[in-house]
């Protein structure tokens, strides 16, 4: 590796850009650079900013604040085919291919019309530029025929493809194996050579370490420093990443609400993105699904509430669970607390109470009518009981805040005498702190009333601090089980980083 | 175009155009003659042309019901600017402004689904009020004669084969050629396909979806010519091209999620839905089966079509699964 020297040319920098969406403020005021023939990781944890400052270099979004610099010209307006021009290649976590299109195809649009070959030679031009770059695929073949990691190289070499000075890469491992991970960083540390400057992103520190000069650290969108990565360890990067002060009270553990009864058994479940799965759950537990985002978690969930369709078998309660559809999942006793509030899970537009009493209108009715007063009822003692905060329970959801969206959403499992099992994803995601406890501490009351909770989350302190034991998947598998006095934020964060390839043998 | 499935809508389309007249052919007389074949391909145009438009709406993802109303504001139009004691000058403005009606109001359309985004079903079913109410408020009642030369000069033909058709048999087949074998015709495919890629690459989607609206309603316009020559007079009401464009788009191989669609499929489907309606009084059939047949025919093509793709995309689930299985070590 290359180790530029103070003289290298800085071929980007950001300064001082802030960017919120809505009320959360996903990067403040974070200044940062990368000089020509160097590879500068950023690091963070999962919504600590990363890929929304990409997302800005790249001009596909446009800062609140700050300005951004590529191969020394500013950027006027904020386009991605600006960017591009001035010399920025970008491989996207969630990729830039057109499904429908074929290799050929999307290689073709990748190039900046300078350059382009003359249609007609398209394919010859896509076989030599993939030769070129050592990738072995069909040109012909439509892009949704290909394996992630097929598409993800394929991304990688359509963000060189245009010759650039500085390329950002987001997340480039995720969908790949060990060996995929090679061919990788040998392609990038061979431009990085060539003197393109190389913005990492990734949360596997392994990796990291292993290929980067410098590293910045990101949290919650602030930037703790930029070190030189041969004086870093995996340990002190962790501690960056980290590093909140803040203790909250989380509710007490009742050790006497649980069981040995296993509520719920998954065996040998598989599904598109994760799998075997085999795992239990027992009356009264809260168990976390931790790793980093992409991993086969939200796959996983969605596959036990139905919304998915896994094979392998899983049974709740002793008997087998039917997860051919979100209805048989209910009626197995089965929520899912979709982590997408507005889009899945409440109706944006009709009112808390109207959100609240959607799934036992029945039970409040009498010859078809609704009873209003009963209902009212119902939805004011839930209200108090949660916490929610608003100016009528005639207000539509989407006027709320998140956290008291989360609750209403919450309000569900509370109503349905029959729920053994609640999947809560992102439960306290864009939700602000005191709502957060409140949430809290419903999820454990239901624990404490038997049922079986498991809480999809990035934010290893609230895995820590919520729940009674945490597994971390990575690659679709269960990699790791962390409980008892062992469960603590670092060695949650800790497994996830560290979460080198386990598996493969294809 | 590569593959059968691109190719299926045109193979389809051509075999019933055939079949259909040759089983007219055989049982009336009346079908096979220079007048009547001439008169199929001239009463084809107009729909052949809004098809053609509108293939470019669907092919990036959207839909324009304005187009009958435009088209009827074009007759209306045409029965002030192309009158019959007009000069040959007067008139070139005339037609002129028929097309600056079609220009105007696709910027007007495009405008409202890129910079107001709205759904562009919905922007246009605004713009079809409008220019209803216009068209009305002009014209109440059919009055008002078109100039009966220019009629002789769309109409024009050699032997029973319209000047017409043939310049619409080139514009469909060249715009096809551009549609798969350019670079341009990839990114108005590519934006169709999927917007959020095609802005990450680059490209100016804003720009081409603009491009495409402002065409559908230029072709549109082009359209009003033929259906003026038709009705031959300033008629408020025109026909229910809105439905028949979308359907001939669409049984011409468009794809109702965008990106997939062919121009020459589109003219060939405008020829066959125009030569059910030209063989059924032949049979002293009542048109109204060709609105009903057409109908049916619109949830054949859809099931034909795009049912391959959601039963692959079904199954995908599936054969997901099984890779991972294959994949995947004893456990």
């Amino acid at each position: 590796m290359s180790i530029p020297g103070p003289a290298s040319p800085v071929v980007l920098t950001l300064d001082g850009v802030s960017k919120a969406f809505g009320p959360v403020q996903a990067v403040r005021n974070v200044s940062f650079d990368c000089r020509a023939g160097e590879v500068h990781a950023l690091v963070g944890e999962n919504g600590s900013g990363k890929s929304t400052l990409l997302g800005v270099a790249s001009g596909f979004l446009a800062p609140d604040d700050g300005s951004v610099e590529i191969g020394g010209r500013r950027r006027r307006r904020g386009s991605p085919a600006e960017a591009r021009r001035f010399g920025l290649g970008i491989a996207y976590q969630t990729y830039s291919h057109v499904l429908d299109l074929s290799v050929a195809e999307n290689l073709y649009l990748a190039v900046p019309k300078e350059v382009q070959p003359a249609f007609g030679r398209m394919d010859g031009w896509a076989t030599a530029t993939l030769e070129e770059f050592k990738l072995e695929l069909p040109v012909n073949a439509v892009v949704r025929s290909l394996s992630l990691a097929q598409r993800q190289l394929l991304e990688v070499v359509k963000a060189l493809l245009a010759r650039p000075k500085v390329l950002l890469l987001d997340e480039p491992t995720n969908a790949l194996g060990p060996a995929e991970v090679e061919q990788l960083h040998e392609l990038v540390l061979e431009r990085g050579r060539a003197g393109v400057g190389i913005v990492y992103v990734s949360h596997r520190l392994p990796e990291v370490l292993g290929i980067a000069d410098r590293v910045t650290v990101l949290r919650d969108g602030v930037a703790q420093g930029t070190f030189d990565a041969a004086g870093m360890t995996e340990e002190s990067l962790v501690a960056l990443m980290i590093g909140r002060p803040l203790r909250h009270a989380f509710p007490e553990r009742d050790s006497a609400a649980r069981s040995t009864d296993v509520l719920l058994a998954v065996s040998g479940l598989r599904g598109d993105r994760f799998g075997p799965i085999d795992l239990e759950v027992t009356k009264g537990e809260i168990l976390g699904l931790a790793g980093a985002e992409g991993n086969g978690q939200v796959q996983f969930l969605r596959a036990l509430a139905g919304v998915e369709r896994p094979t392998g078998t899983a049974s709740c309660n002793g008997h087998e669970l039917d997860t051919k559809s979100p209805l048989s999942a209910l009626r197995a006793g089965i929520i899912l607390l979709s982590g997408d509030r507005t889009g899945e899970s409440l109706f944006p537009v009709l009112s808390v109470r109207a959100n609240t009493t959607v799934q036992i209108l029945r039970r409040l009715g009498r010859w078809g009518f609704l009873r209003r007063r009963r209902e009212r009822r119902t939805v004011d003692e839930l209200v108090r009981r949660l916490r929610i905060r608003m100016a009528s329970v005639e207000q539509p959801v989407q006027s709320l805040s998140g956290g008291n969206q989360q609750k209403v959403s919450l309000t569900r499992p509370f109503l349905r005498g029959d729920v053994k099992v609640i999947l809560a994803e992102e439960p306290t995601q864009g939700v602000d702190v005191g709502a957060r406890f409140d949430i809290y501490d419903a999820l454990r009351a239901k624990a404490n009333e038997g049922v079986a909770i498991i809480v999809k989350s990035s934010d290893p302190l609230e895995l820590a601090g919520l729940c009674d034991r945490v597994i971390v998947m990575s690659r679709g598998r269960i990699v790791d089980e962390i409980h008892g006095d062992d469960l603590g934020e670092r060695r949650i964060v800790e497994a996830i980083v560290g979460s080198r390839v386990v598996r493969e043998s294809a | 175009m590569t593959g059968f499935r691109s190719w299926m809508p045109l193979a389809l389309m051509t075999t019933l155009i055939v079949a259909l007249g040759a089983y007219a052919a055989v049982r009336q007389d009346a079908f096979l003659t220079n007048y009547n074949l001439g008169n199929l391909l001239l009463s084809t145009m107009p729909l052949a042309l809004v098809a053609i438009g509108q293939t470019n709406a669907l092919l990036v993802g959207g839909f324009d019901v304005s187009v009958a109303a435009l088209m009827t504001m074009c007759v209306v139009t045409a029965s002030f600017t192309l009158q019959p004691d007009k000069s040959w000058p007067v008139l070139l403005v005339g037609a002129l402004a028929l097309i600056g009606v079609g220009v105007a109001t696709g910027v007007f359309n495009a405008t409202l689904i890129r910079v107001l985004k709205l759904p562009s079903i919905i922007a246009t079913l605004g713009t079809l009020s409008i220019l209803e109410g216009a068209s009305l408020l002009l014209r109440d009642h059919p009055e008002g004669f078109i100039n009966a030369d220019v009629i002789e000069a769309l109409n024009s033909s050699v032997s029973f084969v319209p000047y017409a058709f043939i310049g619409v048999v080139v514009l469909a087949v060249v715009a096809d050629l551009w549609l798969y074998r350019t670079r341009t015709g990839l990114a108005l495919r590519a934006v169709g396909l999927d917007d959020t890629s095609s802005r990450r690459l680059g490209m100016s989607t804003g720009r081409i979806v603009f491009f495409a609206f402002v065409l559908c309603s230029v072709m549109a316009a082009a359209a009003g010519f033929y259906s003026a020559a038709q009705v031959q007079i300033g008629s408020p009401i025109i026909g229910n091209y809105a439905l028949e464009s979308i359907a001939a788009a669409v049984l011409g191989g468009a794809s109702l999620a965008g990106g997939k669609g062919s121009f020459v499929g589109a003219l060939l489907a405008a020829l066959f839905l125009t030569e059910i309606s030209n063989v059924l009084p032949l049979f002293q059939q009542p048109t109204e089966y060709a609105q009903m047949t057409i109908g049916g025919l619109i949830l054949l093509a859809l099931v034909l079509y795009q049912g391959p793709e959601l039963v692959a995309r079904f199954r995908s689930n599936w054969v997901g699964v099984g890779r991972l299985r294959a994949r995947a070590p004893a456990a």
